[in-house]
């Protein structure tokens, strides 16, 4: 029992401590956040703990956590397809495994392993290839059959009757589920306790470009002298960035997802067919979350569709053929920034003062603390850590693109 | 489901179609370009949050390559029309 | 001690029959709940049985396990979730209830009666909004522990393992207009577009049509209006107009960009355009909030009146009714008619707002009646056992001095309602905050959409008519049937108010619920605003409220209303959260209806079956993987001959002047010079540089080309090719996918030239037909294309026939081969015999990212031609050169196959490994009794034949050789002969 619970039971009717405050937007910030959230908090909080630099606003045109941070499906996960992509988001693993701590927020990771099921010989030997690669760099993931797949999770058909059977499995045991909206919570509670100022409801309608450098930033709630703008605006960050004049290669798609009614603890581990599209884990809620690929053409809106409930469901009912009774509760949507080669575009661009984080596709809301740390040090040293190194935006003009693209079609 | 108006076979569902992306044109003389120019006509995008020329393809249909004008924050779609060599 | 007679026919509960009830009174049918056996009569739900029979919990809350019983008995909150067989999750109010249904609570243990997870709410203290954010943070080491104690305590019913699939379906509807929910207003909008001439769908959850009028009087105004459940004029009216479609049992589940609607119903799942869409779905009845409020025996009104005259039964004996409006005094009413003892109408107003016709009545008849009075209480431990009530001061504040207790056994709260306007907010409608009416109303929709009805807030019958026609008269119009009416369309529409006071809550000293699903009160909704959650999304995701089952039926207006209190804000600027479908929660077999996986088969299918071919999914495709043993039939082809189907290769065919422009273009090969009867292999780059698709194109005759591309990828070779056309450079030519119309079989090995000439006349002699050369030829009298390609290394001929006439001309191919011991081979002896001749396979051997020069390919690449697809590309990468080569290697050791996916590595200083390479095709080589295979290496490493390099296999290294060319017959001679 913390403390804090404790004394929050006695405290009769003293509020709670507030998680962060509200600000008047102050003239000038040496670094403005565009984007609150996971990513933007994350940068921010580390910021002012490694680099102790507090004159910094995170600015939300909503709520925080109001983008993908809130809306993605909360996967955890490292088995990437090239060394560089496991390298980062091994990384990210291990502070995501001391995030609750380094919070004191219960942001509720739960390592429960992740199965990624392949149903062709090809879907076997990309498997495999991950495993390899996974296994020297570090990583702990394997190539399963069915045998073991039926014995992580009882309710999958693995049978040969399918229209795509199970052949083989990526099995990663440290992947799993976390409690998505407590990550931008935690964060935003320790950038306040800091003193970062996060400013919601405040929407960023220009960028001050001054002789090849950002000077400042306006908004809906007036205006911000910095020398150091990041965009974390994740299926936004074209918007953003057309404000000082540049164009980025993404392309804005809806990314959809939908919840169960609760239901009795029965999937243990995190499932993902790459070649159904799909992937599903009980909450410990009990609720079922499934998710599939992107939509097929590009979008801001939100709405969501029924083409993708049809076809999730009838995805998830070739897997696991005995929920047919089960309940959609609720469909949403986010937008995701897809670049061309599934891999994120971080740090400088050609105006000064100027830096991104985008490009997350559909991976983003899994790098959020090492995208945070990480860019954090580059803003506070001027310099590009070894491990975004190869993100870097010139990798397209360089022909350096970076191989992610050649893993599953589903990045989950 | 969104429809669309295929200019041969009139409003359909989004389904038939294939989404080709904003309107872009290779270039008339690629030999031209610098490396930057090429990877700008590779990779970069205007990704407008308003209304977008786009390429859209009735696969499930007639196959016509056409042009849709749509706005991409509520897929409202404004027109949608034949491609001739001027839109390029 | 009952006897079991007794226990099959007691129904305490059950009135005496009367006019409009839906039960057949005549049968008595039998099911269990929690394995207790209780009659029913058909018609009845299943919690209106178990009410008939004095039960009163039906189910434990979802985090302290309290006791619940009927709250709405409409569907809408999580009180009745039971678990019926292997359905979790269903709502026992809305589902009839069938003879030897077992029924079982969910989420107790060990029982419904005596379920121990309730002993959690000792602790509630320590487990406010939240509470697992702030604990089992330290020692990490702890949390799965913690997790796993979380998680079962969590879920509420179960998925059973072997439940069978069942059996969906989906219907497609077309029409004019939509109309959902068939209450007087949603009937009279049908009506009424229907008589213009619209096609109309008229849906209703409900099992009739008819609305509240099934249940309620029709108080306001009886004289003035024909309606009631006793005259059934509108419903007969609806049965003779034909342009009507009436669907009950149906909910609609939500509107979709172009007014793509969808609906359920039962097992079906319905999709429907529609050109407008009258929104007639009603209201929902808000809880109040007060001490003890979930207590079984607290119920809405709507709820009472449903089981009173739907079902004939009687929640309780003695009834206390609060209310602040007249439906509360309607109910009275009601239920005093039918001899119920209505022990005390408790209304928060002042004598004289209360206009209700049946005051009067009422009060002479000795009900007895609290004026500005307000109910502080629900007493009772597992059920309602009486009411505690107060005074309200003349400043409407809550005088506990004058706290008194009634004794009762069912309170019944009226307060107002939340309009039900999901689907037009999904279609783009917009709310505003009503403070005379205390309700959010829809106040702009988008053209076509119109709402009616109490979703529109309009409560009295009469203009819920009236608004109802002019709707349903505009809705036709927009589908263009009749006169558009403009000034109806703005009009506000009659609103009297049902609702006077906002109040929501009222303040005590034991747990109020706000959200039943979640277990969420008004304390913690209190508590989250103070920490910061104070936006009513973050609110939402903070406390669950509005997450569970129910979607914010119960709790959304009255989360609201809290949250705007709490923020000294009103409750426009509060403002709502995002409807989003499906309204109801519907299954995921519903959801996927049939099995509509498409699968692609070859017309000679079912002969592979019949050989006892092994299937293997290729893309879309299915194909015979080998027929058993896959070493023997790659023997057969390089010793005797064999035969595959090849049929899913792409067949494409172009014709005109402009084809050889055209394929100079999007091919990285040459082509002006490929002369008349000749073929080529061909590879296709996009701009990238990246190789998209490889197969060989056959200059038939003058102006006409015939391409073939790999199976999985023919779909996307034809739009890509229909794009270049269509975009510039189409000019003359023209393009047909032959892919379905011809199939393919390649006739591969040394006597496969023996084979054909026994089934036709054409000289095959190695002069007068060579290698890479395209014939037409009678095949078994059918005319086919015969192209001399060489994939497997073998003299071989792909016979291209007409699709028609695959089975036939297969099987002529078989007959005539049986001397030459033929034999059909599949997929995997093609991969072994390909790679012993070091061809690749685009999408095995390269990925998204490779690149022909790369990719073993550059051969291919004529960078002199003036432009091609991926030319400024792959100039960058000749003039970079490349950093890695598709290469092929051989084994040392002879029987260890590094399988496909391995890491070519090299240790570092550290003892780590690094990558630098790895595996894309590998197998033991029959012919040659070698372990080959193809890789990725760094170019220093792969131009050297010969150079050593290691592969990791289960931990351990093993050595293996740089192979430059092909394994097997490096100069080709075999496909010459």
């Amino acid at each position: 029992m913390s403390i804090q619970l404790i004394r929050q039971a006695f405290s009769g009717d003293r509020p709670p401590p507030k998680m962060w405050r509200s600000h008047e937007l102050k003239e000038q910030y040496d670094v403005v956040i565009i984007g609150g959230g996971a990513h933007g908090l994350a940068c921010a909080y580390y910021l002012a703990k490694e680099h102790g630099i507090t004159n910094v606003a995170v600015l939300e045109k909503s709520y925080i956590g109001a983008g993908g941070s809130g809306r993605n499906t909360a996967i955890i996960r490292s088995n990437y397809l090239t060394p560089e992509g496991v390298r980062f988001y091994d990384e990210s693993v291990k502070l995501y495994e001391q995030l609750s701590a380094e919070l004191n927020f219960n942001v509720m990771f739960s390592q429960r392993g992740h199965l990624t099921l392949a149903h062709t010989d090809g879907g076997v030997n990309t498997m495999r290839r991950r495993a390899e690669v996974n296994q020297i760099e570090g990583v702990n993931s394997r190539l399963i059959f069915p045998d073991e797949i039926k014995s992580l999770c009882p309710y999958l058909d693995v049978s040969d009757h399918p229209r795509y059977p199970i052949l083989a499995a990526l099995y990663h045991p440290p992947g799993g589920i976390i409690r998505h909206d407590a990550v931008v919570w935690g964060y935003a509670h320790q950038a306040d306790v800091r003193g970062i100022h996060i400013h919601q409801n405040t929407a960023v309608t220009g960028i001050e470009v001054q002789d090849g450098k950002a000077t400042g930033v306006e908004t809906t709630r007036g205006c911000i002298k910095t020398g150091t703008v990041l965009n974390a605006t994740a299926g936004w960050a074209s918007t953003i960035t057309t404000m000082v004049g540049l164009q980025l290669p993404l392309i804005t798609i809806p990314l959809q997802a939908c919840v169960t009614e609760p239901l009795k603890p029965f999937l243990d581990v995190v499932v993902v067919s790459g070649s159904l599209h799909v992937y599903i884990s009980q909450t410990d809620r009990g609720e079922l979350v499934m998710g599939a690929s992107v939509d097929p053409f590009s979008s801001y809106s939100m709405a969501g569709s029924l083409t993708f409930l049809e076809g999730i469901a009838g995805h998830v009912l070739e897997l696991f053929p005995s929920l047919s009774h089960v309940r959609i509760l609720r469909q949403w949507a986010g937008i995701c920034e897809m670049p061309p080669d599934y891999s994120p575009i971080m740090g400088f661009t050609p105006v000064d003062g100027f830096l991104i984080d985008v490009g997350w596709g559909t991976y983003g809301f899994k790098a959020s603390p090492i995208a945070g740390k990480t860019l954090a040090e580059l803003i506070a040293t001027g310099k590009t850590p070894t491990l975004i190194a190869p993100f870097r935006l010139s990798r397209f003009e360089e022909n350096n693109l970076v191989g992610e693209k050649g893993a599953a079609a589903v990045g989950h | 489901m969104l429809l669309l108006t295929c200019p041969n076979c009139g409003d359909r569902n989004v389904s038939e179609f294939h989404f080709g992306g904003e309107l872009s044109s290779r270039p008339k003389d690629p030999s031209a370009l610098s490396d930057a120019e090429w990877a700008n006509y590779l990779y970069m995008h205007n990704n407008v949050m308003d209304a977008q020329t786009e390429w859209w393809h009735h696969n499930a249909g007639c196959g016509l390559w056409f042009l849709a004008d749509r706005h991409t924050q509520t897929n409202e779609v404004i027109k949608t029309y034949p491609y001739t060599k001027r839109d390029a | 001690m009952r006897t079991e007679q007794d226990t099959l026919t007691i129904m305490p509960n059950r009135l005496q029959a009367k006019q409009g009830e839906v039960i057949d009174r005549s049968t008595t049918i039998r099911f269990t709940f929690d394995g207790r056996e209780y009659s029913a009569h058909p018609g009845d739900t299943v919690a209106s049985a178990l009410t008939a029979a004095g039960v009163k919990v039906l189910s434990r809350s979802f985090k302290y396990h309290r006791p619940r019983g009927l709250l709405c008995c409409a569907g809408h909150c999580p009180n009745c979730l039971v678990q019926i067989g292997d359905e979790p999750n269903v709502r026992a109010c809305t589902r009839p209830v069938e003879a030897g249904m077992e029924v079982q609570a969910q989420n107790v243990w060990p029982s419904l009666k005596r379920d121990l997870l309730s002993l959690t709410e000792l602790g509630s203290r320590f487990m406010p909004v939240g509470f697992y954010y702030k604990t089992f943070i330290r020692p990490q080491k702890l949390w799965p522990l913690y997790e796993h104690t979380l998680r079962h305590a969590a879920g509420l019913g179960e998925a059973h393992i072997d439940t069978p699939p069942g059996e969906f379906d989906k219907q497609y509807l077309h029409t004019d207009v939509v109309v959902a929910g068939g209450g007087p207003a949603g009937i009279s909008a049908a009506l009424t577009a229907a008589e213009a001439g619209a096609q109309v769908l008229l849906f209703d959850e409900n099992p009739t049509l008819g609305g509240h009028l099934r249940f309620t009087i029709p108080l306001e105004s009886p004289s003035s209006t024909e309606v009631s459940k006793d005259s059934p004029e509108l419903l007969e009216a609806v049965n003779q107009q034909p342009n009507i479609t009436v669907f009950t049992d149906t909910s609609v589940l939500g509107w979709y960009q172009d007014n793509w609607l969808c609906a359920v119903k039962g097992t079906r799942l319905l999709k429907i355009r529609t050109k407008s869409m009258v929104v007639a779905t009603g209201a929902y009845e808000m809880p109040l909030i007060f001490d003890n409020n979930d207590l079984p025996g607290v119920m809405l009104g709507g709820a009472v009146q449903r089981l009173v005259h739907l079902f004939g039964v009687l929640p309780g004996k003695q009834v206390v009714i609060v209310t602040a409006n007249e439906d509360g005094w309607d109910l009275a009413a009601d239920l005093h008619s039918l001899g119920v003892n209505v022990a005390a109408i408790v209304d928060e107003r002042e004598p004289n707002a209360c206009a209700s016709p049946y005051r009067d009545g009422l009060v002479n008849a000795g009900v007895p009646v609290f004026y500005r009075h307000i109910i502080l209480e629900a007493i009772g431990s597992s059920a309602v056992r009486g009411v505690m009530i107060a005074r309200l001061d003349e400043h409407s504040k809550i005088s506990r001095v004058t706290t008194q207790s009634l004794q009762c056994d069912l309170i019944v709260t009226s307060i107002g309602w939340t309009p039900a306007t999901e689907l037009a907010y999904m279609a783009g409608g917009k709310s505003e905050y009503n403070s005379d009416r205390a309700e959010i109303l829809p106040v702009s929709t988008p053209p076509g959409i119109y709402v009616v009805g109490r979703a529109a807030g309009i409560h009295v019958v009469d203009s819920q008519i009236t608004e109802a026609q002019q709707a349903g008269s505009n809705a036709a119009a927009f589908a263009g049937f009749g006169e558009f009416d403009e000034a109806a369309a703005q009009s506000p529409g009659v609103i009297e108010p049902r609702r006077t006071s906002d109040r929501v809550c009222v303040p005590g000293n034991k747990k109020r619920f706000v959200c039943y699903c979640e277990d969420v009160t008004d304390q913690d909704v209190e508590t989250a605003i103070a920490e910061g959650y104070d936006s009513i999304e973050l609110l939402k995701r903070y406390s669950t409220i509005s997450m569970g089952p129910c979607q914010g039926a119960m709790c959304s207006m009255n989360t609201i209303h809290l949250c705007a209190r709490a923020n000294g804000s009103t409750v426009q600027e509060t403002g709502t959260t995002t409807a989003r479908p499906p309204i109801t929660p519907v299954t995921l077999g519903a959801l996927a209806g049939q099995n509509m996986e498409p699968v692609q088969i070859t017309p000679i299918h079912q002969w592979h079956l019949d050989h006892s071919a092994d299937m293997m999914v290729a893309g879309l495709w299915l194909r015979p993987n080998h027929y058993g043993n896959p070493v023997a039939e790659a023997l057969c082809v390089r010793n005797r001959v064999g035969l595959i189907d090849v049929s899913p290769l792409g067949k494409l065919q172009l014709t005109g002047p402009g084809v050889p422009e055209l394929l100079e273009r999007i091919y990285i090969n040459q082509w002006r010079n490929l002369r008349a009867g000749r073929v080529r292999y061909g590879v296709m780059c996009n701009d990238e540089g990246v190789v998209l698709n490889d197969g060989v194109c056959a200059h038939l005759r003058d102006d006409t080309w015939y391409m073939t591309t790999t199976s999985t990828g023919a779909t996307t070779v034809f739009e890509w090719l229909q794009w270049w056309l269509q975009s510039g450079w189409g000019e003359g030519v023209h393009l047909t996918d032959l892919t379905d119309n011809y199939s393919a079989f390649n006739v591969a090995g040394p006597q496969s030239r023996a084979v054909l000439e026994k089934l036709t006349d054409r000289n095959l002699a190695n002069k007068a037909f060579p290698y890479m050369r395209i014939r037409s030829a009678r095949i078994a009298g059918v005319l086919c294309r015969l192209l001399r390609i060489g994939f497997t290394g073998e003299l071989s001929y792909e016979v291209h026939c007409p699709s028609g006439y695959a089975v036939h001309v297969w099987e002529a191919l078989m007959d005539a081969g049986r001397e030459f011991g033929i034999a059909p081979f599949g997929v995997e002896a093609q991969r072994i015999l390909r790679l012993e001749k070091g061809h690749i396979i685009v999408g095995q051997d390269t990925d998204a990212m490779s690149d022909p020069l790369s990719a073993n390919m550059a051969w291919a690449v004529k960078l002199d031609k003036p432009d091609f697809l991926g030319k400024p590309s792959l100039m960058r990468i000749f003039a970079e050169g490349p950093k890695q080569l598709l290469v092929g290697f051989k084994m040392v050791e002879p029987d260890v196959v590094p399988a496909e996916g391995l890491q070519i590595v090299v240790p570092e200083m550290d003892g780590q490994l690094e990558i630098i390479g790895w595996v894309t095709s590998s197998r033991f080589s029959p012919t040659l009794e070698e372990v080959i295979g193809l890789c990725w290496l760094p170019t220093e490493i792969a131009s050297q034949n010969g150079t050593s390099f290691s592969i990791r296999m289960d931990g351990h290294i093993a050595e293996a050789r740089v192979h430059h060319g092909a394994f097997y017959d490096p100069d080709g001679e075999r496909l010459r002969m």
